[in-house]
């Protein structure tokens, strides 16, 4: 009991000083941190220093390695060899969890870690163990007590003894903070947040904030990980950038506005040239970034209601590529899935194909129009794993394959298989790239598959949900390729991404979603990364 | 059996084309002749020779014989229908537990019909393949619109329907001369040279099954419900209905195979199915490890009826003991699971979601399926 609370019995303040106290030791510090996922670098020599007593922000968009850094210190992910670790002076294995590092060094994982059907007590008992008896039965009035006095100083009026699914997100995320907090015997030691207010409503992100000053003045260091500014200007002692695996700059919070954090995280202009037109090393770059079009939309989409979107609608004409996006939360990725009628909740709005039919089609009945889709999660939507590549690919397919009697007609479906393969470039390693199995492709190599199959339909319109994650960068200028070249032939492509790196690629229009509204349209030319980026987070 | 297929097993031929240089259509031909023999792709044929040779050994007066293989076809006719009635359910990943019930139910009605009731053979047949239709429609309307996990809506509903049976018979079987008498005799009693009917109907159920899960996109998209079940409804794979109707046909060739073992022996059993279910199974999931590994299969599972039909017959003749039928079946069971690495799928219940290593520190908006990392 004393030893979990004597953190919390240090006096406060001074925390600040010692910040900027040159002197003082670093409680964590890291040097030289690579990791390497297949062909992509998600991190590359990236240093990271976190003063004692401070608050210190790791920002950068998505895709930056954010996360992979997070899994590094948790040991989670192993770095690659070069990468020093030091703990208030002391040098570790990155590679080992020991108790030491366990004690000075706590995670809240964005996922928050907790079994909704237990209570606080028993998600804590989880991690810390349960009080027995002699006899060995769990003493639950001591365990109560205990969790109580842990949870009860944030003032949230915890019930100990309700299952955590019945708490409010708030509720939950300080129980995952008071369980990593257990037991907290050094004094000097980080606690790791990783976007904890990804979860939260908008209104109970103030109390966090208070929980989280709460425990850095009370003695500890806090890395909290966001790609919300506005957070980090409200919480902040130091901010550290990072983008495309490295680590652009570490600055105080103080000498910050939003627009020089703004532009820290979203690169310098000439830094942006270099990587914005990758098609052109396909040889179709040069597309014209804006289609005029004054052509009949192919889809026109009007008052989508569905998660936190509160009325979104859009026209998409021929030959556009219109981009989705928006921070983690703001719903972006739920329109592609509600226009294909793929989106598992309550929808409402209306859509239409006009080539189709003039008549608007509820959006409950999307389902109906029957627009392919290019799923996000390519694991567990996309692909079928036991399936072979030509199996996968003519799965929407087969009605056109049936020949007499009901029969699959095998040959022509070979050939619809190996024609589309051959179209969309899909590398297998056998000589049969129909015959081999899905799940010995790379990634980019199956979303191309899962392309090729969307395609095959002929649509009228190409939609597609974060078309490149986890693929690497040369299939994915493969893909950005693709994808163009179907709009320059009439289609209308929509991609939902929060990925940056793709609206700039891809897009001729990009709609930003923020609090559940189209909140920022951005054509052409001004579509670059400090616009995007601005325009997600609202410092416009 | 030996480690080989355990290697063997990781692989499917199809996915490594190696092979030297030369004439391409005949070293495609000898290969696939090669993969098609390999122990991986029928490995049980191989095992079932051992046993053969085995057994031959063992007793070799009264094993080798014409006698037992009429005995092992004859034997496991019924036993065949019963593991070709979840071949379907299975491909979908459905679990369909209520087979043996049914079979019971159906024998139980068609001698009720004949014997009580006094109905015409044809009548009785038609009311007790109603009684398994609406347990079709029963199990489908639980596991498909009331989204009961199947492997316990249908334990469930496996209970009711014994229920039924226990209604229809006070637990003690109907016998009655109709039962023994010509017409309704002969569905399981005709025979040609010695093998009776049963195995005709094994068959055509054999070709039917592969037909549909080999040859028509409704097959296809049965594996594919299975597998990945949100990736095919993405697709346009009306998931639902196929898993509907995979009960509906479970629960009629599971009757009808409970009118074939009335007709058999002669008497409607109240727990007529009951010693079917875990062999159906056994054989489907053997047989999933056979011809197209990974999948469930009619040939598959023909062969691994008849191998474990040839191991039980071949063991009593050779052994008096009582045990050593289950024991082989369960030991037979475990050993081709294993070999198959858990490649086949099991019900949600009994297995984990794995985390796709190419998503892996990559963006994306569904939140990671790593939980309790650093713990």
């Amino acid at each position: 009991m004393n030893a979990d609370t004597s953190a919390w019995a240090r006096p406060s303040g001074g925390a600040a000083d010692d910040a900027t106290d040159a002197s003082d030791r670093p409680v964590l510090r890291v040097t030289g941190l690579s990791k390497r996922f297949g062909g992509t670098q998600a991190l590359k020599d990236v240093d990271l220093e976190i003063a004692h007593g401070e608050i210190h922000a790791l920002i950068g968009p998505n895709g930056s390695g954010k996360s992979t850094l997070i899994k590094i210190l948790a040991g989670y992910h192993d770095a690659e060899p070069g990468a020093l670790a030091e703990l208030d002076g002391e040098r570790f294995d990155l590679h080992h969890v020991t108790a030491s590092r366990h004690d000075r060094l706590r995670f809240v994982h964005q996922e928050l870690g907790l079994v909704g059907e237990l209570s606080a007590t028993d998600n804590l008992a989880l991690s810390r163990g349960f009080a027995r008896t002699a006899f060995g039965n769990i003493r639950w009035p001591e365990m109560e007590r205990r969790t109580a006095a842990l949870v009860e100083r944030f003032g949230l009026g915890i019930d100990v003894r309700r299952p955590l699914s019945l708490a409010s997100p708030v509720q939950r995320a300080v129980v995952a903070i008071a369980a990593a907090l257990q037991g907290w015997e050094g004094r000097r030691g980080v606690l790791v947040l990783d976007e904890p207010t990804a979860v939260l409503p908008p209104g109970e992100v103030a109390r966090l904030f208070d929980i989280v000053r709460e425990v850095r003045d009370a003695g500890a260091s806090v890395l909290y990980v966001s790609h919300r500014m506005d957070e980090i200007f409200a919480l902040a002692d130091r901010v550290t950038v990072i983008r495309g695996g490295r680590r652009i700059a570490t600055r105080p919070v103080a000498a910050l506005t939003p627009r020089s954090l703004a532009e820290l995280m979203a690169g310098e202009e000439v830094e942006r040239g270099e990587g914005r037109h990758p098609g052109t090393a396909g040889g179709t770059g040069h597309r014209p970034r804006a289609a005029v079009s004054t052509a009949a939309p192919v889809l026109e989409v009007r008052d989508l209601r569905a998660g936190p979107l509160r009325g979104v609608g859009f026209d998409l004409a021929p030959g556009e590529r219109l981009g989705i996006t928006g921070l983690v939360g703001s719903g972006h990725e739920i329109v592609p899935y509600a226009v294909c009628g793929a989106h598992r909740g309550p929808v409402r709005g209306t859509l239409r194909l006009p080539e189709r039919s003039a008549r608007w089609t509820d959006a409950r009945d999307a389902a109906r129009l029957g627009l392919p889709l290019v799923p996000a999660d390519r694991a567990s939507e996309g692909v079928i794993g036991d399936f072979s590549v030509g199996e996968n690919l003519t799965l929407p397919l087969l009605d056109r394959l049936r020949a007499l009697g009901g029969r699959l007609h095998r040959r022509r479906e070979s050939a619809l298989a190996e024609e589309w393969i051959e179209r969309v470039g899909v590398r297998t390693a056998g000589r049969q790239p129909a015959g081999a199995r899905i799940t010995t492709l790379s990634g980019g190599n199956q979303q191309k598959v899962v392309m090729a199959r969307c395609l095959a339909r002929r649509p009228p319109v190409l939609v597609l949900c974060e078309p490149t994650a986890g693929v690497d960068i040369a299939t994915r200028l493969q893909l950005y390729d693709l994808i163009a070249r179907q709009s320059e032939e009439g289609m209308g492509v929509l991609v939902s991404s929060s990925d940056t790196q793709d609206l700039l690629a891809l897009c001729t229009r990009v709609l930003v979603v923020r609090d559940g509204r189209i909140a920022r349209e951005i054509k052409g030319r001004d579509i670059t990364e400090s616009a995007l980026v601005h325009a997600m987070e609202g410092t416009e | 059996m030996t480690s080989t297929p355990t290697q063997a097993a990781r692989h499917r031929p199809a996915s490594t084309p190696e092979g030297p240089a030369g004439p391409v259509a005949r070293t495609t031909r000898v290969r696939r002749a090669v993969a098609a023999l390999s122990f991986r792709n029928i490995g049980a044929v191989y095992v079932w020779l051992l046993i053969v040779v085995l057994f031959s050994v063992w007793a070799p007066e009264t094993f080798p014989t014409v006698t037992t293989v009429k005995q092992v076809l004859n034997g496991n006719a019924v036993a065949g229908l019963v593991a070709l009635s979840v071949v379907p359910p299975l491909a979908a990943r459905v679990f369909d537990l209520s087979v043996a019930y049914t079979m019971s139910l159906t024998s139980v009605l068609t001698a009720w019909f004949l014997v009580t009731a006094g109905l015409g053979p044809g009548a009785a047949i038609a009311l007790a393949m109603t009684a398994a239709l609406l347990i079709g429609v029963v199990n489908g309307v639980v596991v498909v619109l009331l989204r009961v996990d199947s492997f316990i809506a249908t334990l469930a509903t496996g209970a009711l329907i014994q229920s039924l049976i226990t209604m229809v018979t006070n637990d003690s079987s109907i016998t009655g001369v109709k039962l023994l008498a010509k017409p309704f005799a002969s569905i399981a009693q005709l025979d040609a040279g010695g093998i009776t009917l049963p195995v005709l109907y094994l068959l055509l159920a054999a070709v039917a099954i592969w037909f549909l899960l080999e040859h028509t996109a409704t097959g296809r998209r049965l594996y594919a419900t299975g597998f990945n079940a949100d990736a095919a409804r993405l697709q346009g794979v009306r998931t639902d209905r196929l898993r509907f109707l995979t009960l509906v046909a479970s629960a009629l060739l599971s009757g009808f195979a409970g009118i074939v073992f009335a007709s058999s022996v002669g008497s409607g059993s109240p727990t007529a199915g009951t010693p079917y279910l875990l062999s159906a199974y056994a054989a489907a999931f053997v047989g999933a490890t056979q011809l197209r590994a990974g999948r469930f299969n009619a040939w598959g599972t023909v062969l691994a009826v008849l191998l474990l039909g040839t191991g039980i017959t071949g063991l009593g003749l050779a052994t008096s003991a009582p045990w050593a039928a289950s024991l082989f079946t369960g030991s037979v069971l475990i050993v081709a699971l294993v070999l198959t690495g858990g490649r086949i799928a099991l019900p949600a219940l009994l297995r984990r979601r794995k985390a796709s290593p190419d998503t892996d520190g990559a963006a994306g908006p569904a939140p990671t399926t790593e939980k309790g990392i650093g713990r």
